[in-house]
């Protein structure tokens, strides 16, 4: 068990730096979250909502820690592909899910920069105020939303491993979270099809817990599902990796890109 | 004879060998069922704050679409030479640059085209997008040449995939650079006035600012100036596209670039 | 009138590294290289790695500009008037790379089969010919990312003969292929030559190029340093004996020492899997294997032979830099 612990950890901390160095990686994930940040605030604006603008800006952001992670999981299995290095790290002797758990939370927490600079794009441009409600909970809520995003990304992952067109799923996958978890556009107010989904899906309650925080409101709750949601995630996760790779040899499709 | 087949048959085989989202099974998912989402978001955001119709979110949104085809499909076009290492065989041949160049873009268009149609069909069917039936027309022709601004506007970008390694970072920056700046989402008049100006520079503008005149019944006579400036700002980035590849050959021979990777 | 002709071709690089102070550097990988093809001639380009090989025969393809120097390829200039000289040359790098791994071996030959203007009605034929000769048929409908090395290796060379080029450039041609699929191989280049073609050939198999090359060119750090037949280039070396001794754990110490007996002109170690095979050359009729082993006194020696020398001992000693 302290293996596992110092594997994740040491492995996490490996990803964490390696995807911050990688420019491509860090900009499209912080760029995409700008433009979102920016458009929405433009509509919201213009429209007759009475909301603050910060409420953009984090829906923004938490989107740019779920593109992190979307497109860096993804990515990661992706590239391994192409580099020819998935067969290697399927046979090595370490439990494939301790290998992959922390590129994910890494991908996962990578994602703040999009969050910060967010908000940060926001302040500067549309002036909006960073003036949290619940300073010393929203630095809890953000951590916790990370890690259950993370832990999603493993559940995807291990899809990515199986299926050599993952780069499809990561391409389609960013607008329906988006839209489906109500990171800007309020659950309530999405087509009844959406809201079941939207509760089993981690960045729901992450984001509300992180709204809460900062715009007022009792987060813990969420704060509690989301880290629920991320248990199941595990060990979801854990089951569909070792399966998916037993079936990726089977299918003699590791090697192929 | 073999400048058509060039155009015709190498386009298609070359399109088969670097578009790589062309399997189904990348393709659909891609570029038509995720690009529902975000007609589907933004028309929701766009009820959300009580702005205005859904019809100009779908135009918008469908029309922007094609972009994913006209910029990522136009890049891989060219950049993926040379992950695959066949750009030198590709420039050792005797055949004439200009119909491989245009050879490519043609897939590239009628993809754009393809999603762009689904894309309408989605409003309509979800949204209940309806435009007058007589319209129908001059939006395909609007939409026709917007697909091939953006095309030719790929494809420029495309160009630099023969002598900078990184050429997708700069097509993604571009494809996200274009929803805001284009007026998808947000008319060009609520920007501030440099974003609009460079974007009255970008594919789409017209075509989108036109397509949105003509859903809601305006003439196509009404908008022949925008559709105009869509097909000038269309041909000047073919030109660019062109020359800048041609210029990348020889400047590849010179500097010995063609085959790092 | 020569197929090929290059004169004082010559290319430098020019490289730049490090990011805060960025320095250029130089590098000239060919320094003034002149050589004539005939017709129908099979003619070797030798030389270690980084000697200039493939820099010449880029240039010599119009993928490179030369920096200075010219070279004509059937009169035609290959800076001034590429496309003429595109238009009657094929070439074949080999190497995992280079094809469009995503189609079948056939759509790959049948898109260069447009790019280098075969009949439309010509190339159904042109390609069953090659893929034919290559000893691929049958294979073709299988996507390029399921072949194998060797099977990539004569993809190669199929798409450079499409279009029945007058003259071929084959680098390394049998590198990666099979014993008995390389004996092919050099059948069917030979026979190229027989049909009437001109080829140069790059290799690394000195036995290769003694059976294959009517002329070789040997190049080193950037120039000619020998140009001939085979048997020209082995008369270089005929006043020299080999002792070749097989070793175990004989430290570079014991190498220079070996150096320094009188009478060896130069001494090459090739390491194998479990001893070092030792060659030293030296002027004939020395009787050198006693103080050899003198030298050798501490290190267990295998198998000593002494024997006359080859094309490849030529080559070697043609471009070591002691």
């Amino acid at each position: 068990m302290k293996r596992a612990l110092r594997l994740t950890a040491v492995g996490w901390v490996f990803h964490v730096k390696g995807l911050t160095m990688s420019g491509f990686f860090v900009v499209t994930t912080t760029f995409l979250p700008l433009v979102l940040a920016t458009t929405a605030s433009y509509m919201a604006r213009a429209g007759q909502r009475q909301g603050t603008l910060l409420y953009v800006s984090l829906g923004a952001g938490v989107m740019g820690i779920w593109s992190s992670t979307l497109f860096g999981s993804g990515g990661a299995i992706q590239w391994q592909r192409w580099q020819g290095t998935l067969e290697l790290i399927v046979a090595a002797p370490a439990r494939f899910v301790l290998v992959i758990l922390p590129l994910t939370l890494a991908t996962a927490t990578v994602g703040i920069y999009s969050l910060a600079s967010t908000l940060i794009w926001g302040w500067l441009v549309f002036g909006v105020p960073f003036h949290l409600v619940h300073p010393f909970l929203f630095v809890l809520a953000v951590p916790a939303a990370v890690l259950g995003l993370g832990l999603l990304g493993l559940v995807l992952a291990s899809t990515f491993v199986l299926y050599r067109y993952a780069n499809a799923l990561s391409n389609m996958l960013e607008f329906p979270v988006l839209f489906v978890t109500g990171l800007l556009v309020p659950v309530a107010l999405l087509p009844g099809w959406a809201q079941p989904v939207s509760w089993v899906l981690a960045p729901t309650w992450g984001m509300n817990a992180i709204r809460q925080a900062a715009l007022g409101g009792s987060p813990l709750d969420d704060l509690a599902m989301t880290l629920l949601l991320g248990a199941c995630y595990l060990v979801l996760g854990s089951v569909l990796l070792e399966n998916f790779a037993r079936l990726a040899r089977d299918r003699a499709t590791l090697a192929l890109t | 004879m073999t400048t058509m087949r060039l155009v015709f048959v190498g386009g298609g085989i070359s399109y088969r060998a670097l578009f790589n989202w062309i399997h189904p099974a990348m393709y659909v998912p891609t570029m038509l069922l995720g690009p529902i989402f975000q007609i589907l978001f933004f028309v929701y955001l766009g009820r959300y704050n009580g702005l205005q119709s859904d019809s100009f979110f779908v135009v918008g949104n469908a029309v922007q679409m094609s972009g994913m085809a006209g910029v990522f499909a136009s890049t891989m076009s060219i950049a993926n030479e040379r992950q695959f290492g066949t750009l030198a065989p590709l420039l050792a041949t005797p055949a004439a640059r200009l119909p491989i160049f245009v050879g490519r873009m043609l897939p590239v268009a009628a993809n754009g085209l393809v999603v762009s149609a689904f894309g309408f069909c989605i409003g309509s069917l979800l949204l209940g997008f309806r435009p007058p039936l007589s319209s129908i027309p001059a939006l395909a022709l609007v939409v026709v040449v917007s697909v091939f601004s953006c095309t030719a506007f790929g494809f420029t970008l495309g160009s630099f995939g023969m002598r900078a390694r990184d050429v997708f970072l700069i097509s993604n920056l571009a494809y996200y650079v274009m929803w805001l700046f284009c007026g998808v989402n947000v008319p060009l008049s609520a920007l501030p006035g440099w974003m609009a100006t460079i974007g009255r520079g970008l594919p789409f503008t017209h075509g989108i600012a036109a397509a949105r005149a003509l859903a809601v019944g305006a003439s196509l006579g009404s908008v022949s100036g925008q559709v105009l400036k869509e097909l000038a700002i269309g041909s000047v980035y073919l030109i660019v596209a062109f020359g800048l590849f041609r210029a990348f050959e020889v400047e590849g021979r010179r500097r010995a670039s063609l085959e790092t990777y | 009138m020569a197929v090929v002709e290059a004169e004082g071709l010559a290319r430098t690089y020019r490289t730049s590294t490090g990011v805060f102070r960025r320095r250029t550097l130089e590098v000239e990988a060919v320094r003034g290289v002149t050589f004539e093809i005939a017709e129908g001639e099979l003619f070797g380009l030798l030389g270690p790695n980084g000697a200039g090989k493939t820099t010449t025969i880029k240039m010599l393809i119009t993928l490179l500009l030369p920096t200075s120097g010219t070279a004509r390829v059937l009169g035609y200039d290959v800076a001034r008037q590429p496309r003429e000289v595109r238009r009657r040359i094929g070439y074949a790098f080999g190497g995992d790379r280079g094809l469009y791994e995503r189609l079948s071996a056939l759509d790959n030959l049948r898109y260069f089969a447009e790019l280098y203007g075969v009949e439309p009605r010509e190339q159904r034929r042109r390609i069953d010919f090659v893929l034919d000769l290559v000893g691929l048929a049958g294979r073709e409908r299988e996507r390029v990312e399921g072949y194998s090395r060797g099977m990539r290796q004569r993809l190669h060379i199929a798409r450079g003969l499409l279009h029945d080029p007058p003259v071929v450039f084959l680098d390394e041609p049998t590198i990666g292929v099979d014993p008995v699929g390389a004996r092919d191989l050099r059948a069917t280049i030979a026979s190229l030559v027989e049909a009437g073609k001109t080829v140069l050939l790059t290799t690394h198999y000195m036995f290769e190029a003694d059976a294959l090359c009517d002329r070789i060119a040997v190049i080193a750090q950037g120039r000619i340093v020998a140009e001939g037949t085979p048997a020209d280039l082995k008369r270089t070396v005929a006043d020299l004996t080999v002792v070749e001794i097989e070793a175990f754990g004989a430290s570079e110490h014991v190498i220079q020492r070996l150096r320094g007996v009188e009478g060896v002109a130069s001494v090459a170690v090739e390491e194998q899997e479990q001893a070092q095979l030792i060659r030293v050359q030296a002027a004939s009729g020395l009787e050198l294997t006693q103080p050899l082993l003198r030298e050798l006194d501490g290190a267990r020696v295998g198998r000593v032979a002494v024997r006359e020398p080859t094309l490849e001992d030529a080559y070697v000693a043609l471009v070591t830099v002691e």
